[in-house]
């Protein structure tokens, strides 16, 4: 017997942010309610959210389907796997994964989803049917990522982004600003902003530990030879 | 009584209780913190995969599982160790590999089937009310609709669909297709079996046992060497990687091993340890050239005029000057230079024509049985013409004599090399040689000092033919006049010293390759050097970059020759290591009936790509190259002056290459004709055809009813990767936005084709529905209409072989597939059971009609010893030997999915078999059925399962002789009755050895030794191609029996390649004042080798690995070149000609030769690829600025060894001779609006 979902509005975020379904579409008038009365957000996150609940439910749902495909199935910098944006391909995230299902199992819960473990719809899911305490805390981990996708969302103009802003709200903490300002700096910001393109883009200097020279005094000398190139960059010899 | 005094207030004993003597002690800490190291390392289970891209790795690597998540992966280190001197296999693997696995979770892993929406909006619709097929007919004929899907592709607006409807679609728009057009307009093509053996199996059974089209890969890569088939009538075999340590001398030529043959290239480091030389040629500065004790930077392009000049100087010391013994009695046994050429007179002059046969002499020397396939030597013991045993036309009709013994008609002999002395020869006459050097342009250095035709002095002898007295030479002597060698017969264009500039001399090469003569003197000398005293232990190690040139057999053959001429082919630590592109498909007779569906339906259908593509996507509308450019100077009278494409549908008529589409009729309307009409269906196909009243649709391929319909793409990056003329795939077979920037023939003014139909408006979108089949979001899977998830490499069942070393491989499923992905085989199986489903009243039991050609290694490889064109009135049209063999096929589209999944009945009526030997099998099917069980009902009740993957993995270890060593003895057994001699010791004690799944998942396990292949597998030499012709005495499967170094069919000929020569890159003239912006001066060639950061074991849309470049597209330009053009290291540079343009970052380096760019082949433009100003679309990919070009000596068939075979023989995809326009982009816009998405809603608001 499942445990009864006691948090609606994470509910109807994690249904929200799943593929678009005629289903979805037809519950959306209750989805909207819910959210509509959540009193924790304010009345502007409330606001913000009503363009997309409106969308979800009267757009042409093959329209809805292709938007979603493009935005979540295909943009790497939207995912809504959240290691994704932790991990990336690192082999860390195996672990990282296997810790969320345990936690879900924990939970009382076996995934019974195609979806990885760290998919947001799915976790959401979980969340709301754990204390506040703990959907919070748990949250509270991810506000950075949100605060990206809000950002990057926002900036393709798409009603997604309110999902993500009201998630923010839920949370109370501000995110972590170093963690979402390095991970705003990943994308194409301003496309025709040359300069900043090639920083994004500019090979990072490669470091051996925290501070290559201080680290380990044997190598210290050695070290402090290799910072003197022996032939300078073809352009700076011109 | 009080515990006071007893009980402690303030403290609290540590220990509980001791146990085992105080050894062990209870305590209250929590010992969970334990938990987390225990954790870390902690998995379910270990499972052995590799990586199947397209790597010849086949590396055993360890995945560790844990809660059904895969965690991270090992190299394994169990290899069985194979022979004692030599070093271990392992470790095996390299970065790419290792970084790999988490393509399982990337995000750019397709997650659910995606259909394209416009086309799911419409299908759904149309579903309400009529059934798949009579939807898919409505959809089709509606041209707006059709359009509505088609103009989008490559441009976003996928949703999701589920498994049965995305299978529903397909099933239904073959089953139309086949019926409407007929099934030979369902393409699929799938790359390199050997890395998937089953996941290509399962949709080349699919397709074939619908009628469909299964398209090659290897030609179409250009990694086929046609020289290998014109030299030794194999389509490539080469030592394992293993070998090159018991080298004495290594070669690398144009071949990259460090980079991207990592897990080998610890042999060749070893090898150095050991005192093995080697020498490195490439223009660049490789990672390669690092290992060189000498590095020769030949200038691009140029390697053949290099090859040539070694081959001058090794003749010149090693057999003229001084015959090394081991050389001389090497080549008179295994090479045709003692065989005799007929010198047959032109305008008046002396020209080497055809071997002289025995069918040429009176009495034809007593050989009844295919006189005119036995070649003619002189025999010193008989002192007369013998016909020598193992010519081709021993293999066919007769038994016992197709061996390398050296007799002839049961006598022995002692075949005469050359008749230079005086006594010896009847004369000596000027023979024309044609030369190609003064044909050089652009950057090539153009040799304007000799003649296109040089007539040299050749020793011959009178010979009474049946048309009269006729003049013959060796090859031997003819090919050391073709290498300019002076021996003392006087003449012109030939001499005795290396720095005179005549053609052949290393003087005369430094010309070209810019190579310094001294240094091409000596390597020469210690390669030929080292090959005396090792008897043959010197090896060449070649790159697919020197086959990629359109004169790539000049440079494979030059090559070949140094081999040859050192008897280093068939020795251990010698011989020609070519490891492109096919990866030995080690049990591929065992799977060949599972691929192909030969156990149901034969023969299947199997079409080049090559020309395939080059019709389809209407590149030979745009033809610049015309054939008298290429053409002879010395040719024969003809009627040459036809377009290229005009050649490939004259080869397709006379039966030497395979059409598809094959008629313009449905085939399976033509069977219901023949029927109707009461006539035989050959004759009925023949007939039609002669009256005009049938039509080839290779003759018209822009006629819609021509046009191919379906297209699957499997296991392959088609338009992404190995797509030559990318644009114009876009243009002409995609129908969407495209870079094609040039004109055709039409708007040009060229000379149109005289026997292709032309139309004056090229059509756009031929194909009615492209279906991808991938894990990863790759640019082809982008321009599809549908993309179905398929399991990656640790998410299936399935088998990996390769050339680098004799295990077989397993991959396995670790876990389960991610998402809602399903194994090829799975997917494939899907679509047959619905195509099966909905079938039915709509095609039934039909009879269909395939077009074989002249197949390799059947008897019918000795058709035409003439060239002859029936269309013309030159010959009958006899199907099978002047014309494509006309067969019907029995299909029943009802039984699609049961025929699928169950082992057929034709194997136990008609065998098995591979390359001219065929065997009994029916012991091996029992087993079958025994082992997988059989099916209990359906079209196929009673027959063995092949259910899962590893039912179909079964199949084909059960039927390998690789893998079955019962097999084995009696394949070893048919190849005896050919060659008259024991072979069998080489498969003894192996008839119990049986493979199977469970076993290579255990531990990689070493094959068993078969005639498929030409090397052995024993614990005392390593695996090296041509080991049982040199040893067991097994003829090469050429019209001489011999390594053939003269080629003498006509087409040959006319194109001036009897004898290998340099010829000069050829001029596409791609750059013209059209396309050329003003200020644009920078002119490069375009080179696209192999990288670093992806490429054989991962695919370079892999972050970790793009991280470690410069995350995106970059091209190589040398320092001076980039300095011309203003362009600094890391500066977006765009790159094209009239087929296109592509953008990326300048990577300005030292390592580049002047005038040429490197482009590495294969990145992707779905990462960091901005639009291109010229275009005003998207950047392309590397294969944007080229385009096919056909070689018409590749279309040579029905004439032994140059006969055509899938994969095989054929015309190549070259690309190296592009030539592109580099600059610096001005404005760099990522095109990132987002209006693919936005256009629906704008569209809706309207």
């Amino acid at each position: 017997m499942a445990q009864p979902v006691t948090d609606r509005t994470l509910k109807a975020f994690s249904l929200i942010l799943s593929y678009p379904t005629c289903e979805l579409q037809h519950a959306m008038p209750e989805i909207g309610a819910v959210l509509a009365s959540d009193m924790r957000l304010t009345a502007a996150a409330r606001r913000a959210l009503r363009p997309l609940v409106e969308e979800l439910s009267g757009r042409d749902i093959y329209e809805l389907e292709e938007q979603f495909v493009l935005l979540f199935d295909r943009s790497r910098t939207l995912s809504l796997n959240l290691f994704e944006h932790v991990y990336g391909e690192s082999r860390d995230r195996g672990g990282a994964m296997v810790s969320l299902v345990e936690t879900y199992r924990e939970g009382g819960f076996d995934p019974v989803t195609s979806e990885l473990p760290d998919h947001l719809p799915v976790l959401l899911e979980f969340l709301a049917t754990r204390s506040p305490e703990v959907a919070r805390e748990t949250l509270a981990d991810a506000a950075h990522i949100f605060e990206a996708l809000n950002a990057r969302l926002a900036r393709r103009e798409s009603p997604y982004y309110a999902v993500f802003a009201s998630l923010l709200q839920l949370v109370g903490a501000k995110a972590d600003r170093e963690a979402v300002a390095e991970m705003l700096a990943l994308p194409d910001d301003d496309p025709t902003d040359l300069e900043a393109l090639d920083e994004v883009w500019e090979e990072s200097e490669v470091l051996f530990g925290p501070d290559p020279n201080a680290g380990c005094p044997q190598a210290r000398e050695m070290l402090a030879q290799m910072d003197l190139p022996v032939n300078s960059a073809p352009h700076a010899a011109e | 009584m009080s515990h006071l005094l007893d009980r402690l207030n303030f403290l609290e004993s540590k220990d509980l209780e001791t146990f085992s003597d105080g050894f062990g002690k209870a305590t209250r800490e929590s010992r969970d913190w334990e938990d987390t190291y225990r954790n870390r390392w902690r998995h379910d289970k270990v499972v052995r995969s590799t990586h199947g891209v397209n790597c010849t790795g086949s590396c055993s690597w360890k995945i560790y599982v844990k809660s059904g998540i895969v965690t991270w992966e090992t190299q394994q280190t169990d290899y069985p160790r194979t022979r004692a001197d030599l070093p271990n296999h392992e470790p095996r693997g390299c970065a790419r590999g290792a970084s790999y696995s988490w393509y399982l979770y990337s995000a750019n892993r397709v997650k659910n089937p995606l259909v394209r929406g416009r086309l799911m909006k419409v299908w759904r619709k149309m579903r309400e009310t009529m059934d798949p097929i009579a939807a898919w007919t409505k959809l089709q004929a509606d041209p707006i609709l059709r359009a509505s899907y088609v103009e989008t592709r490559g441009k976003g607006g996928f949703v999701r669909a589920t498994w049965d409807e995305a299978t529903e679609i397909t099933a239904a728009a073959n089953a139309y297709t086949a019926k409407t057009y007929g099934p030979d307009r369902v393409f699929g093509f799938s790359p390199i079996p050997a890395m998937s053996m089953v996941s290509y199996a399962a949709g080349s059974r699919y397709l074939s046992l619908m009628g469909g089209v299964c398209m090659s890969f290897y030609d179409w890569y250009c990694d086929l060497p046609p020289a290998s088939p014109m030299t030794w009538g194999e389509q490539t075999d080469v030592p394992e990687s293993a070998d090159w340590y018991n080298s004495g001398y290594l070669l690398l030529w144009g071949s990259n091993v460090p980079q991207t043959r990592t897990p080998d290239a610890h042999f060749y480091t070893e090898a150095r340890y050991k005192g093995t030389k080697s020498a490195v040629i490439c223009p660049d500065y490789s990672e390669a050239a690092k290992f060189g004790d000498v590095w020769l930077n030949a200038k691009q392009g140029t390697d053949a005029a290099l090859a040539m000049a070694f081959g001058h100087v090794i003749l010149r010391e090693f057999h003229l000057d001084r015959q090394a013994e081991y050389f001389e009695e090497y080549t008179r046994k295994y090479s045709d230079f003692p065989m005799l050429v007929k010198l047959e007179k032109q305008n008046g002059k002396l020209v080497p024509g055809r071997f002289l046969r025995a069918d040429d002499l009176d009495g034809k020397l007593g050989e009844n049985n295919n006189p005119e396939w036995k070649t003619i030597a002189y025999d010193e013991i008989s002192k007369g013409l013998v016909a020598p045993n193992g010519s081709v036309g021993y293999r066919w009709g007769e038994d016992g004599e197709w061996n390398l013994e050296e007799k002839a008609n049961a006598a022995e002999t002692r075949l005469k090399m050359s008749f230079v002395l005086e006594e010896d020869h009847d004369d000596v006459v000027g023979v024309d040689f044609p030369y190609f050097g003064g044909e050089a342009y652009g950057q090539f250095q153009t040799d304007a000092d000799h003649p296109d035709v040089l007539t040299r002095n050749i020793p011959v002898k009178k010979v009474k033919t049946t048309e009269g007295e006729i003049r013959v030479a060796t090859v031997f002597d003819l090919f050391c006049a073709n290498y300019g060698l002076d021996r003392g017969l006087g003449g012109d264009w030939v001499t005795s010293d290396y720095a005179d500039e005549m053609p052949g001399t290393p003087a005369w090469a430094e010309k070209i390759t810019g190579v310094p003569a001294d240094k091409i003197a000596h390597v020469a000398r210690e390669f030929a050097d080292n090959a005396e005293k090792t008897k043959g232990k010197s090896m060449i190690i070649i790159g697919a970059a020197m086959n990629h040139w359109f004169h790539m057999d000049m440079n494979y053959r030059g090559v070949i020759n140094m081999l040859v001429m050192c008897g280093c082919v068939g020795q251990s630590g010698g011989g020609w290591a070519h490891y492109v592109g096919q990866e030995k498909l080690r049990p591929q007779t065992g799977w060949q009936p599972l691929a192909f569906a030969l156990d149901w339906n034969r023969p299947p259908r199997h079409m080049n790509s090559t020309s395939a593509w080059y019709a389809h996507t209407d590149q030979w509308r745009y033809e610049t190259l015309k054939a008298d450019e290429i053409l002879s100077p010395t040719a024969p009278e003809g009627d040459w002056d036809i377009s290229l494409i005009d050649y490939n549908i004259r080869a397709e008529r006379m039966g030497w290459l395979p059409s598809a589409p094959q008629l313009k009729t449905n085939p399976l309307q033509v069977a219901k004709d023949a029927k109707a009409a009461g006539k035989e269906i050959p004759a009925y196909v023949v007939e039609n055809l002669k009256s005009g009243d049938l039509e080839m649709a290779c003759e018209d391929p822009d006629d819609p009813a021509n046009w191919p319909r379906n297209l699957f793409v499997w296991r392959s990056n088609l338009l992404g990767s190995s797509g030559k003329g990318h644009e114009y795939f876009l243009k002409h077979l995609l129908g969407t936005d495209h870079g094609v920037m040039g004109k055709d023939l039409g708007e040009d003014g060229g000379q149109l084709p005289k026997e292709a139909k032309w139309h004056p408006d090229a059509p756009r979108g031929k194909l009615d529905l492209l279906v991808t089949i991938d894990f990863r979001m790759s640019t082809t899977a982008v321009y599809s209409d549908i993309v179905l998830p398929t399991a990656s490499w640790y998410e299936k069942d399935d088998m990996n072989t390769s050339d680098m070393h004799p295990f077989i491989h397993p991959l396995q499923a670790a876990v389960d597939p991610a998402y809602e992905s399903k194994s090829d085989w799975e997917i494939f199986k899907s679509l047959a059971k619905k195509f099966q489903e909905i079938t039915p009243g709509y095609l039934e039991k039909e009879t269909d009609i395939v077009a074989l050609p002249i197949l390799h290694d059947t008897p019918a490889e000795i058709a035409q010893d003439q060239v002859k064109d029936w269309k013309k009135g030159e010959c009958d049209l006899i199907p099978g030997k002047t014309a494509p063999a006309y067969v019907a096929v029995e299909r029943d589209y009802t039984a699609i999915y049961d025929r699928f999944t169950a082992l057929g009945p034709l194997l136990d009526k008609l065998g098995n078999g591979g390359k001219g030997i065929g065997w009994n099998t029916e012991e091996e099917i029992d087993n079958l059925g025994a082992l997988n069980g059989v099916q209990l009902d359906g079209a196929a009740a009673g027959r063995p399962k092949i259910e899962s993957a590893i039912d179909a993995c079964e199949v084909i270890l059960m039927l390998a002789p690789e893998t079955n060593g019962n097999v084995a003895v009696k394949a070893w057994e048919a190849l005896e009755k050919a060659t008259g001699r024991e072979h069998a010791h080489l498969a003894e004690g192996e008839h119990g050895n049986k493979i199977r799944f469970h076993d290579i998942a255990a531990q990689p396990r070493k094959i068993i030794s078969s005639p498929t292949w030409s090397g052995i597998e024993s614990d005392k030499v390593s695996y090296n191609a041509g080991y049982t012709n040199v040893h067991e005495l097994i003829p090469w499967r050429t019209l001489t029996g011999r390594q053939q170094l003269y080629q003498d069919h006509l087409w040959m000929l006319a194109f001036g390649e009897g004898f290998m020569s340099y010829r000069p890159p050829v001029d596409l003239k791609t750059i013209t004042k059209e396309v050329q912006d003003d200020g644009d001066n920078l002119v490069l060639n375009f080179i696209t080798p192999h990288q670093k950061w992806g490429i054989h074991s991962t695919y370079t849309d892999n972050l970790l690995m793009l991280t470690l470049n410069r995350g995106g597209p970059v091209v190589w330009i040398s320092e001076v070149d980039a300095k011309s053009a203003g362009i600094v290291d890391n500066d977006w540079i765009e790159v094209y000609n009239t087929n296109g343009a592509l953008t990326a970052r300048a990577v300005v380096s030292q390592r580049i030769k002047e005038g040429t760019t490197f482009m590495y082949h294969a990145q992707e433009k779905i990462v960091n690829t901005p639009g291109s100003e010229k275009t005003g679309h998207r950047g392309g990919i590397h294969n944007s600025v080229t385009r096919a070009v056909l070689k018409p000596t590749h279309m040579i068939g029905g004439y032994a060894q140059q006969s055509y075979g899938f994969n095989y023989y054929g015309t190549v995809g070259s690309n190296r001779d592009e030539f592109v326009v580099v600059r610096k982009m001005k404005k760099v816009d990522w095109l990132d609006r987002e209006e693919s998405w936005k256009a629906p809603a704008e569209e809706a608001a309207q």
